[in-house]
């Protein structure tokens, strides 16, 4: 892995985040609120209205608010919330904190079981877990969020009561309560990475166990643990990370929908909430730091790939 | 002497959904110790499902009805599924067709033969990279030490070749069983292979079975051979006695379509002089600096094709083009065919050809290409009809017969059925879809057909049909080849004049008289003809030993 | 066509995916007909009635017939969703067939910047489009589209780069075939099959993403019996009666499964050479 490589992979996230932000800053645009009235409320006599629309520059093209923006936005500054009044980033940076746990913890749960899930199907190709997995995993997919979070809390707290229905307790605070309310919206942002992952990493693992080279293993008079752990497992998982960073896009998607249905103050649930108040500096800088933490997973992935893999020679 | 290996009566059936399909019927066969038995046959004998049973790596739908297979006296068909592991790659030993697909990209080559030392024969983790890089040297692998610490993608084709024998010699096995082990690799390499193989085969005393459809190699290397037909063993003998004399009619079938250079299968050169295409100083390159690739420091990837390379063809003459893979050859065909950019000045029937858009009705008409792959030549979801169709819709039907009748009688021409016409590709054989592929280059009546490897994809015999044809159709139409092939036997078997690339060059051409009579004149030439295996019907001499 | 139904129905995925999709599109469109009450008609005496014979699937918070409200609420689901996915295909199989032609450095920009749209997760795309353009049942057909278009462009272009590789249109080429004949009979043949069989996947993702755009209040608007808004309204309602919940949401998987279960099968009937 060459410094080259390095730069040539920067330089695509750094245009990637300059299209997001056009496309950010472009849709917002559009949105039919006029941020002075927004600002100064109903009531506000048409002079007050002017001079606050030349101070925030609202009367300037297009092309010079998305530079001057942007030019924040480099700086660290988004801007001042429409609605709270108070500065964007330290709530984005609170409320993205909470979400990267929601994320994190919906990333190792589905690594836990989607990973042996799908090396057990492959390996028994046809037998009873393969023919379950292969039926639970098109229901898995089949299933949106919302409707997985709202069975869920059916079934777990208004019916069984074991679970609680929504809200959030800060992990330092009370740490049991905390896990128990995490239960099911991890459990719903897992449920169809695991019903995806676990079928992709099957079919590597057969793709895998297809291969010349562990026939070759095994007739080298390697057991079949060793060729399944030594040949087969070592070849079929490396695109599995690739996999998993491109589902990051539907963990962040998830994580919108199950913090709106939880009442997770995380970063999706400020998104919903811009949305509805047309807030838009918050809108912005929520969408701006989804996308970046998507792209940061994707170069991370791609890191290890590159570190893992020997045959790519990134230059 | 006692067999090393021996397999008796062994008769294996495939179940499929629509039946049961017999793949090896009552086999008998036995290999003794340093003696190296050659097994030939073309695809769909059987033969490859025999190795699969002497390894017991055998599909799940397979079924075996009858027979013993014994290795040194004991029963392979009973070992239970720990004596088999330990049996594996420690008594017997396999060589693969591909060493770019049979070695694990993920690990050192050093490591793919150390695990096989460590398991078998109990060797310490030092000891057993002490044996691997002896070895590797024996192999004649250069830098041994270096080799095994490196990685499948950063070896050669035929480096790695070498790392799979080391790895099947390095248990000291009984009995080895070959699998086409040089299909996959250049004709030069294949050739330094097969000398290791005899080297190593008389060094070791391994007992050898030696799978392949090439019959020359087989002749040079096997002390006796045994020839596979629709899973029957039809013949089995001494090898220079089976093919010097063959009893069987299907042994005389196949040795007839081996390719011989001293049969010539065309007529003398044509009188004409005047060149039909002439080629001057032709270059060409692959692909396009991409965007935002200077901005990233990618390099560009413009790649060199061909180079300067400057022939004629004249009016039915058959210019033969060999070389390995490549050198450019299928470079040639593409660009003359408007296929890819080339510079340099083509002069066509005295017309001069500046670039592909300058390819004319008339040039498309003249010059016809015949692909090597006929199943990505022709269309998969058009029948036979349509694909035939089209050369007659653009440049008319020369005889007015209608289209139904042309399309039957461009079938007939290339020895098919009419009513394949209404047939997919899909549900034709390998030779029956290169035959489509041929009539629909020769409806338009063109002046030259380029043939880029067109046989190589077939089997032996199917190939020697499909050369019989190009041959008669030649006869026929007057039109001139430019045949493109990897096989040098078969080019000086039926072509006027002989073109050889190297590295995107063109290194001489040469007549075939002169070829005969004062050899060739380059020393690439040289080195190529001597690698190239020849089929050895009599006598003692054998090539590789 | 006939050909092709017979190799679909085959194998179990094709044969339960077709049924589905063909019952679904059924409903779709002869939905209204066949719902037994008005959907709209209220109730005050029949709320939140589990089935029964008279009121198969039950009754909601207003009295009004569940089955009846999920058949109308069919169209505006699965059609909705089928028009999104088709528009969302024809724009990214314009702008990749456009990029894979072009080549060079316009393709690699295309793709670079198709790239970087598709870093956006696509629920936050469509999100960011519907609170542009509005809410309402259209704007998330429109946003649905656009975030389908860049996902659509990638496949169609790297599936007409690889059937431009084929030697069947080398051959064409070199035998002078005219540029329309190679895009229309040689190309478009082959190319469509990946693209079907990606597009019925897709349909599959629109209809959730659908579903979930009105679950969040910005596609379809009340009283309209789209099905995702069905379970955004059940939820206040849980407690009292949780067939009102279950049954748009066993509607909204069902509809997926099909459109899943119908592509893959199509991938296997489209192979001519299975």
């Amino acid at each position: 892995m060459s410094g080259r490589y390095l730069l040539r992979r920067f330089g695509l996230i750094l245009y990637t985040l300059l299209v997001v932000s056009v496309i950010v800053f472009g849709i917002t645009q559009v949105l039919p609120a006029d941020a002075a009235v927004m600002l100064m409320g109903e009531n506000a006599t048409p002079e007050q209205l002017a001079a606050l629309r030349a101070r925030l520059g609202l009367d300037d093209a297009v092309w010079v608010q998305y530079l001057h923006w942007l030019g924040g936005v480099v700086r660290g500054d988004f801007g001042v919330s429409m609605t709270s009044g108070l500065d964007v980033l330290p709530t984005i940076v609170e409320s993205l904190s909470r979400s990267l746990l929601l994320a994190v913890l919906s990333i190792l749960l589905m690594l836990v079981v989607a990973l042996p899930l799908g090396i057990l199907a492959a390996v028994r190709r046809g037998g009873a877990v393969d023919i379950g997995l292969g039926l639970v995993s098109y229901l898995g997919v089949s299933f949106p969020e919302f409707v997985t979070a709202t069975l869920g809390i059916l079934l777990f707290a208004d019916l069984l009561g074991w679970l609680p229905a929504t809200g959030y307790v800060p992990l330092l605070e009370d740490p049991v309560q905390a896990v128990r309310h995490l239960v099911l919206p991890v459990a719903t942002v897992s449920l169809i990475l695991i019903a995806h992952v676990s079928r992709m990493v099957r079919s590597e693992v057969v793709d895998a166990l297809h291969t010349d080279y562990v026939r070759a293993a095994r007739l080298k008079g390697l057991p079949e643990g060793l060729v399944l752990r030594r040949h087969a497992l070592r070849n079929a998982l490396l695109p599995t990370i690739t996999i998993v960073a491109l589902d990051v896009g539907y963990v962040l998607g998830g994580i919108i929908v199950v913090e709106e249905i939880f009442a997770i103050p995380g970063i999706g649930r400020q998104l919903i909430v811009a949305v509805q108040n047309r807030d838009l500096p918050m809108i912005q800088a929520a969408a701006l730091v989804l996308a970046a933490t998507y792209c940061v997973m994707n170069l991370l992935a791609d890191l290890t790939y590159a570190a893992l893999d020997k045959r790519i020679q990134y230059g | 002497m006692k067999p090393v290996l021996e397999v008796a009566g062994y008769t294996l059936d495939y179940t499929t959904p629509l039946g049961s399909m017999r793949a090896l019927h009552d086999v008998s066969l036995s290999v003794a110790r340093g003696e190296m038995l050659g097994l030939v046959g073309e695809s769909g004998s059987g033969k490859t499902s025999l190795a699969w049973a002497i390894m017991r790596y055998l599909a799940a739908n397979a079924v075996e009805r009858a027979g013993t297979l014994r290795l040194a006296g004991e029963d392979l068909r009973a070992l239970t599924p720990k004596q088999l592991t330990a049996l594996r790659g420690a008594r017997i030993g396999m060589v693969f067709q591909d060493p770019s697909t049979s070695l694990n990209p993920t690990l050192t080559l050093g490591r793919q033969i150390t695990e096989s030392l460590e398991l078998h024969r109990g060797l310490s983790p030092a000891a057993a990279r002490a044996e691997a890089e002896a070895m590797f040297a024996r192999v004649g692998l250069r830098d041994p030490a270096a080799m095994l610490r490196r990685y499948p993608h950063e070896a050669s084709g035929g480096e790695k070749q070498r790392v799979v024998i080391a790895t099947a010699f390095a248990c000291r096995p009984d009995c080895i069983i070959f699998d086409e082990p040089t299909t996959a690799l250049d004709v030069v390499t294949s050739r330094q292979i097969l000398d290791l193989f005899a080297t190593l085969q008389a060094e070791t005393g391994v007992a050898s079975l030696y799978i392949s459809h090439d019959l020359a190699i087989v002749s040079g290397l096997a002390h006796r051979v045994a020839v596979i037909h629709r899973g029957r063993i039809v013949e089995q003998g001494v090898t220079a006695e089976v093919f010097g004399a063959p009893r069987n009619e299907y042994t005389r079938t196949l040795l007839a379509a081996v390719p011989r250079p001293e049969e010539r299968l065309v007529n003398t050169m044509p009188g004409d002089a005047t060149p039909l295409v002439a080629a001057k100083h032709m270059t060409v390159h692959y692909g396009r600096p991409a965007f935002l690739s200077g901005l990233f420091g990618r390099k560009p990837r413009g790649v060199l094709g061909a180079e300067n390379v400057s022939l004629t063809v004249r009016p039915g003459e058959v210019l033969g083009i060999v070389g390995e893979s490549g050198s450019g050859k299928s470079t040639m065909a593409r660009a003359l065919t408007g296929l890819a950019p080339f510079e340099g000045r083509l002069t066509v029937a005295g017309r001069v050809i500046a670039g592909a858009a300058q390819m004319g009705r008339d040039y498309r008409r003249d010059v016809q290409i015949v692909f090597q792959h006929p199943d990505s030549s022709l269309n998969p979801r058009h029948r036979i009809r349509e694909i035939l169709s089209r050369p007659l819709k653009l440049y008319g039907d020369p005889e007015g017969l209608g289209i139904e009748t042309a399309i039957a009688k461009m079938l007939e021409a290339v020895r098919l059925p009419a009513d394949f016409a209404n047939r997919y590709p899909h549900q034709l054989s390998g030779g029956e879809k290169q035959r489509v592929a041929i009539a629909r280059a020769f409806a338009p009546r063109p002046r030259l057909v380029i043939c880029d490897e067109v046989t190589s994809s077939l089997d032996v015999s199917v190939q020697a049909s499909v050369v019989r044809l190009l041959v008669e159709l030649q006869r026929e139409t007057g039109a001139a080849y430019l045949f493109i092939s990897h096989d040098i036997n078969l080019v000086r078997q039926i072509a006027h004049r002989i073109a050889v690339m190297h590295r995107g060059k063109l290194v001489e051409t040469i007549s075939i008289e002169d070829l005969a009579a004062h050899g060739p004149s380059h020393p690439y030439t040289a080195q190529l003809m001597a690698a190239v295996p020849r089929l050895q019907t009599g006598g003692n001499e054998h090539e590789f030993r | 066509m006939v050909e092709l139904l017979h190799r679909l129905v085959r194998s179990p995925q094709g044969a339960i995916g077709l049924s589905l999709v063909v019952l679904v599109l059924l409903l779709a469109l002869f939905g209204p007909a066949l719902a037994p009450h008005n959907p709209e008609a209220l109730g005050v005496l029949r709320r939140y009635k589990p089935p029964s014979v008279d009121h198969w699937l039950g009754t909601d918070q207003l009295g009004r017939d569940i089955l009846s409200r999920l058949l109308v609420g069919a169209r505006a689901t699965v059609l909705l969703a089928l028009l999104a996915t088709l528009l969302g295909t024809l724009a990214g199989a314009v702008l990749g067939t456009a990029s894979a032609f072009l080549g060079g450095k316009a393709d690699e920009a295309i793709m670079r910047t198709v790239d970087a749209v598709m870093a956006l997760p696509s629920l936050l795309m469509s999100l960011l489009i519907v609170s542009a353009m509005g809410r309402g049942a259209e704007n998330a057909v429109l946003a649905i589209a656009i975030t389908f278009t860049p996902g659509m462009a990638r496949i169609t272009r790297s599936v007409a780069l690889a059937v431009r590789r084929q030697d069947y249109v080398n051959a064409a080429v070199a035998r002078g075939e005219g540029a329309l004949y190679i895009v229309i009979r040689e190309m478009l043949p082959n190319v469509v099959a990946p693209i079907v069989v990606e597009m019925s996947i897709r349909v599959a993702f629109a209809v959730m993403l659908f579903a979930t755009l009105s679950f969040l209040g910005l596609g379809a608007q009340p009283p309209s019996s789209e099905w995702g808004l069905m379970v955004s309204e059940a939820r206040r309602f849980m407690h009292l009666s949780p067939w009102m919940i279950l049954w748009p949401s066993i509607a909204i998987a069902l509809v997926a499964v099909g459109f899943n279960l119908l592509g893959d099968g199509l991938r296997d009937a489209l192979n001519p050479r299975t």
